[in-house]
């Protein structure tokens, strides 16, 4: 054993300083045989937990070498011997203090820790930390230090200062006081050692030896130079003395210690005795639950009433014979495990924000689909229709709490927020944090700057990959941006770029975990502030906690929710129908059938989850009649199932089971795991269940397995298992081609892959919107564009959706609308249904219109129009009355006109404007009293000015330019005339048009789609008056028109048509762009709503060659027009339009 | 970053300013995007009007893509205001220029019907019917209100001339019928010349044009000495002269010279500018030769008959900078060399040699960061470090007891170090060796600095080598 223990060591965690991992640096003491390494990261203790978990790895798998234990497949493993940790951090001073190593030798010493390194700050701005003497004294008991004397000092003569300083430290912390000594190379190692050593002796205090580590190993050097280098902003060849001389900040070993320190032997001795005195381990700080039972009983006691006063309600009558085992089992791992405050607390979250705030909630999670969970209210899903594997969440082998996440309505989730910390308080409540690491694109921006590369380089660097991701740059990618890969600067770019991959570059808050402890927060962990004043977080993330056990709750926004809640209550006011989430929960309803009928049509657009174009195209095909089905359709139309190829085997299996063919399973056992999803794995749960039946895992390596998917892109170690995984299930009698293509549908899960219990919640949400939408449209809608921004589509699509299924929308006015958009009476016209929605004719209740609110004008602020609304009395006279008694600004009653809100008073847009131009500040200010008796008439004459009428077009034009749509017409239908005669379909028409057919269809780009798991293809959805349209558009197509598909605003495209079962695709032969057409909208005087068949009706006489050479002349003309109507206005106006949005 | 410019090339695509670079890549990914450099665009602009000079002194910047000219009683020079016009648009489009541009009687006008019209001549009185039809941008207003006017649906000046003004002023602000007035040209407008014009000038415009020094120096004394009797006639000299000189391809040279007192004899005014020239050699070249050269009188005084010693007051006040300056103009920058510091931990790369000019001017401004705290350095630094024979007792880093450089035998008898530097990675190579640096002083008491090179772990062998002299 070493008699060496490193006490300097920064990690990465000491950000663009240290270059290793902790995790590093665990595995190379280790590798050293090290007496002991301590982690001391620059005022943090960000980095310790990863460095805690590792060692805890190395020992328990030396353990289970000692005991006989190893796996076969680890046999083979170099097993290290543990390494003792501690954490601990250097104090930096602000005040000119030298530096300080401090480890806490116990519980209390930790807690002392935290609250020191809390203060330093919450003192300062998010990221940076302010320690002084002071904090040092008032906060360093209990704990081992160590000053760290700046090298210079050996190099004047005057120590006064410094050994006043030395003087009160010792004399305050006495025994527990150190001062350090660290070789430096720079030639005058043995000249400073001998003043510290000196000074020391004179001051009574001990030496102690360290090399302080910035890395575990030379070859690190590099990377230590480039941090630094981004650290400071220069690049490294200009970076001089910043640099380090040398690389001898390595983590080093024994004898080379003893070399170095060979005049101070005491000095290396005494790390020895430093550690000796450190008692504290994280492990100190798990289960640090806050008390959650009633009084006069325990926790347990507390969870058991409460899940049988849950299940008798969830269950009346008699609680099922299998529900009640399930209750009895989860509640005894429950309590083995001590988790029962876990649930409580979620448990009353939810109770509180549900029945005091009446904000609409739902949980969800590995732990969320429990029996336990489903009696609590924490969901809404009910578990005896599923067979969920409650032991994933609360294995005996696995010692981490179970993860339970909460979304809430997104608008409403900072109530919640308020209530937890006015609940355990904030000293006992944080967010978690979350670490920002380099990723490909990040790590290759940056590194490329630090070596002084010009901006065009670094972007191409940057821009190697299209969207995030953590897969190393490869040569491959470097040559596809023109780089040179045998230069040799791209080449270390490259290297040291995949380097840097992972390595944390600050803390940020997390989305919505929250810590909750029973000890002070700030005595569990330090605390710093956030980008909000008055919100804090931890310094550890969710990883970091559940190593340490510490309980999380996710307190998450969704907006579905909101919309939901907005929807519920809109019925409730209007319809008199209550509905809640659970009243539209996974069972049989009565009225489900239009429901279900509606989603196959792929009528969803606005519904949750499944609006979106794969989803829609894949729900006439999937059919779904019950819950379950829509469970399967949420899982199953994502990447990971999609990757993994599982899509068309489920759906072939469907059609075979409709017709009555059996399923066959690979084996009787895998049957009962794979019945629900018809033989295909779709859930990570199944994933697991045949690993472990089918495989011969444990339930504990299953779950390594799982979380080896959830993170096999960042850390690769799925391949372990694979071999483990096939050999397993061959060994019984699996056929080794079925093996395989198991484990590849387990790793196409990869990140994506959904369990069951998110894809039920989900699912609730997904019937619950589909079921308001299916009835009340006009609900739907105003709740929906309440809510926004959410999903898949913008307003104008929404408002075009619900006038298809007869609802009627009425415009923004100042005498009539609110900020959201409100339900006006009206009468429900079954005609108004279009025609491809006529079975809903029958099932739509609505009996409102839906008035468009404030909130859809651009670029008014809600406070000021909740103003207009106060002030509004009974309604405006005029643009004079609404300027003196609403106290708006003149900017925002131009923006009102700008909107066309002026309608129930009779102004046009253009009048409204020119009467707003004329409203003049200072003489309103003078003379409001005067004439507040005069009922605000405009008593200015002035000789009239007659303003040009507006254009149609142009109306739609400004509607779009300042609502994002327009209920007057569509851009497309002025556009139509000319679009006909070039042989363009309506979108419409193409539901007529037979499979195969060669159409050209043509509209505004509303989406472009290129998802990861299509290979380059690239989804385009076009709207044109009559609805939209989906277009397909292969690699190869894309890259010949690539500038027209990722640039036009409005295209025409030919290409042949793919009709399947009501799922309709035009598959892009060519493609045009028609964004200068738009130009025809500022410069034709045309009618809203053009289109008369009637001019081949006027020349019946004409003979038919004549006819077709006519229409081929007056087609050609048509195209000359559209493409060249004119420069003026044609930029303008096409700025306006939306510009597609892009989804990756 | 957005897009500021496009070419033809680019413009003919759905490339538009304003639009994010990002975006435009996403569309085009091998676009080609050159960083916008106003300053460099402002001196090109600067460059042209120093060209326009050629037609009239007074030449004003408009933004930073136009320029005034004030033609007034210039034009017959060229043969009338449309010749003028053509000449100027010609010689432009032949330097590889898009021009447009009007004349007109008001700045206004002309800017409306150059950047939105068909450019021309506008006659007077055909202001109006000139504007009617072009967007009220035309009139040099701010976005704001071209905005607002858009939106009440005045969109062509025409729309703004047909409207009662009062109505017009009240909701839009005084500005619009300020600058409709001045596009008309019913509210005067000067045009604020960007050069001084010169109290007095004489040109010489040639049929071929000239390159060799000589001839322009030849020819700079017959200009001068037909500017001499303007001088006389005034009683002035001059004090400041510039010679100005317009290269074929339309590069204009301009060159000043002072004087100490004020002079009108030619011979010694063109002498100014023998130096001047010679002084810019490098950087001037005639190309295909001048084609008018002109000499400007920019700064006059009333002439004094006697004169100072001059000789004497040369001679003092040379300071070093003075003389820097005179030394590197004469004989080129690069003549005189000084040491400037670099930051390098490698001794060898800590020291380079840079034209004393430069180092001069940048002294001050340049704040390096302090060296690391670490042993003195040699007072002289060996050009290439020296092998040597030596022999270290402890390893793996101890100084040697004693080393054989320049045939001496040399006994150690004190040692400091070692101090370790790693070689510079991104230039060495990762595997470049490290060096451990003694300080060594001999039993005669001399001193040196050496170093080790190498590995200690990795090489057995020991490589020494001479650095640097202490004392």
């Amino acid at each position: 054993m070493s008699i060496f223990f490193e006490i300097g060591a920064k990690t990465n965690f000491s950000f663009l300083e240290g270059a290793s991992k902790p995790e590093e640096m665990i595995v190379q003491a280790a590798i050293l045989k090290l007496g002991g390494l301590g982690i001391a990261d620059r005022n943090s203790v960000a980095g310790v937990v990863r460095a805690h978990a590792q060692s805890k790895a190395i020992q328990k798998k030396f353990e289970r070498m000692r005991a006989g234990l190893l796996e076969e497949h680890e046999k083979n493993d170099v097993i290290l011997n543990p390494i003792h940790f501690q954490p601990g951090a250097r104090l930096v001073f602000s005040d000119g203090t030298p530096d300080i190593l401090a480890y806490p030798q116990d519980r209390k010493g930790w807690a002392h820790l935290c609250r020191l390194l809390s203060a330093g700050n919450l003192r300062a701005e998010k990221g940076k930390c302010i320690l002084t003497e002071a904090d040092l004294m008032e906060w360093g008991d209990d704990m081992m230090l160590a000053l760290v004397p700046d090298p210079s000092i050996a190099g004047h003569g005057n120590h006064e200062a410094f050994e006043g300083c030395l003087e009160r430290f010792r004399k305050r912390f006495r025994k527990n006081f150190h001062m350090a000594l660290a070789p430096a190379y720079d030639g005058r190692d043995k000249r400073m050692f001998a003043t510290i050593s000196l000074l020391a002796d004179r001051n009574r205090i001990p030496l102690i030896a360290t090399n302080q580590p910035l890395y575990h190993d030379t070859t690190r050097r590099p990377l230590a130079d480039i941090v630094t280098s981004i650290r400071e902003h220069v690049p490294i060849p200009e970076a001089g003395f910043l640099l380090a001389p040398n690389a001898e900040r390595f983590l080093k070993n024994d004898g080379e210690i003893l070399r170095l320190f060979r005049d101070y032997p005491h000095a290396v001795t005494n790390t020895e005795k430093f550690f000796g005195s450190l008692s504290f381990s994280l492990d100190e700080l798990e289960h640090n639950y806050p008390p959650e039972n009633d009084e006069g009983e325990t926790p347990y006691q507390t969870l058991e009433r409460l899940t049988k006063a849950g299940a008798a309600k969830r269950f009346p009558g008699k609680i099922p014979e299998k529900v009640q085992r399930n209750i009895e089992y989860e509640l005894s791992l429950v309590r083995q495990k001590q988790y029962e405050p876990y649930f409580l607390t979620v448990h009353r979250i939810i109770q509180y924000a549900r029945h005091e705030k009446k904000i609409l909630c739902q949980g969800r999670g590995s732990a969320a689909n429990s029996v336990i969970c489903y009696c609590l209210e924490i969901t809404e899903v009910n578990p005896e229709k599923s067979t969920l594997l409650f032991d994933r969440f609360l294995s005996m082998d696995r010692d981490e709490p179970p993860d339970i996440d909460v979304d809430f309505e997104h608008e409403r989730r900072e109530e919640v927020i308020q209530h937890i910390y006015e609940k355990y308080g904030k000293e006992h409540a944080g967010l978690t944090a979350g670490v920002t690491t380099y990723r490909t694109r990040s790590a290759g921006r940056e590194v490329s700057k630090a070596f002084g590369l010009s901006e065009d380089v670094q972007s191409a660097i940057g821009s190697l990959v299209w969207g995030w991701s953590e897969e190393k740059l490869s040569e491959r990618e470097a040559k596809a941006a023109g780089l040179d890969i045998f230069d040799p600067m791209t080449k270390n770019v490259l290297k040291y770029a995949s380097e840097l991959l992972g390595f944390p570059r600050h803390l940020t808050q997390h989305v919505g975990g929250f810590v909750i402890t029973r000890d002070r927060l700030d005595e569990v962990v330090p605390i710093m502030k956030t980008a909000m004043p008055g919100r804090y977080m931890v310094e550890w993330d969710k990883d970091d906690l559940d190593n340490l056990k510490i309980l999380k709750v996710d307190i998450l926004a969704l907006g579905m929710l909101t919309a939901l809640k907005r929807a519920f209550d809109l019925l409730l006011l209007h319809y008199d129908v209550k509905k809640t989430l659970a009243d539209l929960g996974n069972d049989t309803h009565a009225d489900e059938e239009p429901v279900y009928e509606m989603i196959c049509r792929a009528d969803t657009l606005g519904v949750f989850q499944i609006e979106s174009r794969a989803q829609m195209s894949m729900l006439p095909r999937l059919k779904p009649k019950k819950f379950y089905d829509l469970v399967i359709e949420v899982a199953i139309v994502r990447p990971g199932p999609i990757q993994g190829d599982m899509v068309h085997p489920y759906l072939k299996r469907r059609e075979d089971r409709d017709r009555g063919i059996p399923i066959e399973y690979p084996s009787k056992e895998l049957e009962s795991v794979l019945e629900r999803t018809l033989g295909v794995p779709l859930f990570q749960e199944q994933a697991m269940q045949i690993a472990i039946t089918a495989a011969g895992f444990k339930p504990a390596e299953a779950d390594q397995l799982r979380r080896a998917m959830a993170t096999f892109k960042r850390t690769g170690t799925i391949g372990n298992f694979e071999k483990r995984f096939i050999e397993g299930m061959v060994a019984k009698k699996y056929s080794r081609d079925f093996a395989q293509q198991c484990f590849n549908q387990i790793k196409g899960f990869g990140e994506y892959g959904f369990p069951e219990s998110h894809a039920a919640s989900f699912a609730l949400l997904v019937y619950a919107s589909s079921w308001v939408k299916a009835y009340y449209p006009d609900v739907f809608c105003a709740a929906m564009l309440n809510s926004q921004p959410m999903g898949f589509y913008a307003p104008a699509q929404l408002v075009r959706d619900a006038r298809e299924h007869g609802v009627v929308i009425r415009p923004v006015d100042i005498n009539e609308s609110n900020w959201d958009c409100l339900l006006e009476e009206a009468e429900f016209n079954k005609r108004a249904v279009d025609f491809r929605h006529a079975v809903m004719r029958e099932v739509i209740q609505t009996k409102r219109a839906v008035r468009l609110g404030f909130r859809q004008i651009k670029g008014l602020s809600e406070v000021s129009m909740q103003q207009l609304v106060a002030n509004r009395g009974r309604g405006y006279s005029s643009i004079r009355d609404l300027w003196l008694r609403s106290g708006l600004q003149k900017a925002d009653i131009e923006r009102l006109a700008d909107a066309d809100a002026f309608g129930s008073i009779r102004l046009s847009r253009r009048e409204a404007l020119w009467a707003v131009r004329a409203l003049d500040a200072k003489s309103a200010a003078e003379k409001l009293p005067l004439f507040d008796q005069v009922s605000h008439i405009d008593l200015q004459v002035e000789p009239e000015t007659r303003l040009p009428e507006m254009l149609a077009g142009e109306q739609v034009v400004e509607d779009y330019r300042y609502l994002s749509l327009s209920l007057k017409g569509h851009p497309v239908s002025f556009l139509r005339d000319e679009f006909r005669k070039v042989g363009v379909v309506r979108n419409v028409d193409l539901l007529t048009i037979p499979n195969g057919r060669r159409v050209t269809i043509a509209g505004l780009v509303l989406v472009r789609q290129r998802p990861g798991s299509a290979k380059g293809v690239i989804f385009m959805t076009l709207e044109d008056e009559t609805g939209v349209a989906n277009a397909i558009v292969w690699k190869k197509v894309f890259e010949k028109y690539r500038p027209i598909v990722m640039g036009a605003r409005l295209v025409k495209i030919y290409g042949k048509l793919q009709s399947q079962s009501g799922v309709i695709h035009t598959v892009v032969d060519h493609i045009e762009d028609m964004t200068p057409a738009l130009g025809i909208l500022q410069k034709e005087a045309r009618r809203f709503g053009v289109s008369d068949r009637s001019d081949e009706a006027l020349n019946p006489s004409m003979d038919p060659s004549q006819r077709k050479l006519a229409n081929s002349l007056e087609k050609a003309v048509m195209e000359k027009r559209l493409i060249s109507s004119g420069h003026v206005g044609v930029i303008e106006t096409t700025q306006v339009m939306p510009k597609g949005r892009n989804f990756h | 970053m957005r897009l500021t410019a496009l070419d033809e090339a680019a413009e003919a695509l759905s490339l538009r300013k304003n639009m994010g670079v990002a975006e435009a890549r996403a569309i085009y990914p091998k676009l080609d995007v050159i960083e916008d450099d106003p300053v460099a665009n402002r001196r090109f602009l600067e460059a042209i009007a120093d060209w326009c000079d050629r037609y009239t002194p007074l030449v004003a910047l408009d933004g930073v893509d136009g320029l005034f000219l004030d033609i007034t009683g210039c034009a017959h020079l060229f043969g009338g205001e449309t010749a003028l016009l053509k000449d100027i648009l010609a010689r432009l489009f032949q330097m590889g220029l898009d021009a447009r541009g009007a004349v007109s009687s008001s700045p206004g006008l002309s800017w409306a019907v150059s950047r939105f019209g068909q450019g021309g001549i506008i006659e007077h009185g055909e202001a109006e019917q000139a504007l009617v039809p072009l967007p009220v941008a035309a009139l040099r207003l701010e976005d704001e209100t071209i905005g607002a006017l858009n939106k009440t649906g005045l969109k062509y000046v025409g729309d703004l001339l047909d409207a009662p003004r009062a109505p017009l002023a009240r909701r839009f602000g005084g500005s619009v019928l300020l600058r409709l007035d001045q596009a008309l040209g019913t509210d005067e407008e000067p045009v604020s010349p960007r050069l001084p014009v010169a109290s007095l000038s004489v040109e010489r415009r040639l049929i071929e044009p000239i390159g060799a020094e000589d001839d322009i120096l030849a020819l700079t004394n017959q200009i001068a000495v037909s500017l001499k009797p303007s001088l006389e006639a005034r009683g002035i000299g001059g004090r400041i002269f510039e010679l100005v000189l317009f290269r074929v391809d339309g590069k204009v040279f301009r060159l000043s010279a002072g004087t100490a007192q004020p002079l009108r004899e030619p011979k010694r005014v063109a002498a100014l500018f023998a130096e001047r020239l010679q002084a810019i050699h490098d950087d001037f070249d005639a190309g295909y030769g001048f084609e008018i050269l002109r000499l400007n009188v920019l700064l006059h005084e009333d002439f004094v008959t006697s004169q100072g010693d001059f000789e004497h007051r040369q001679q003092k006040d040379v300071s070093l900078a003075a003389f820097v300056d005179r030394v590197s103009a004469r004989l080129g920058e690069d003549c005189l060399q000084t040491f400037q510091l670099r930051e390098s931990h490698i001794p060898e790369r800590a020291v380079i040699t840079v034209p004393a000019i430069d180092h001069l001017s940048t002294q001050k401004t340049r704040e390096g960061h302090p060296p690391p705290a670490r042993n003195e350095r040699p007072i002289r630094l060996l050009r290439k470090p020296e092998p040597m024979d030596a022999f270290a007792v402890e390893v793996p880093d101890g100084a040697p007891a004693s080393f054989h450089w320049r045939r001496m035998q040399h006994r150690v008898r004190k040692s400091e170090g070692p101090e370790r530097l790693a070689m510079e990675w991104w230039r060495d190579g990762s595997d470049a060796e490290n060096r451990d640096y003694f300080r060594i002083e001999d039993d005669q008491g001399r001193r040196f600095w050496i170093y080790r090179h190498g590995h200690y772990e990795r090489d057995t062998a020991q490589s020494w080598y001479m650095h640097g002299v202490i004392a």
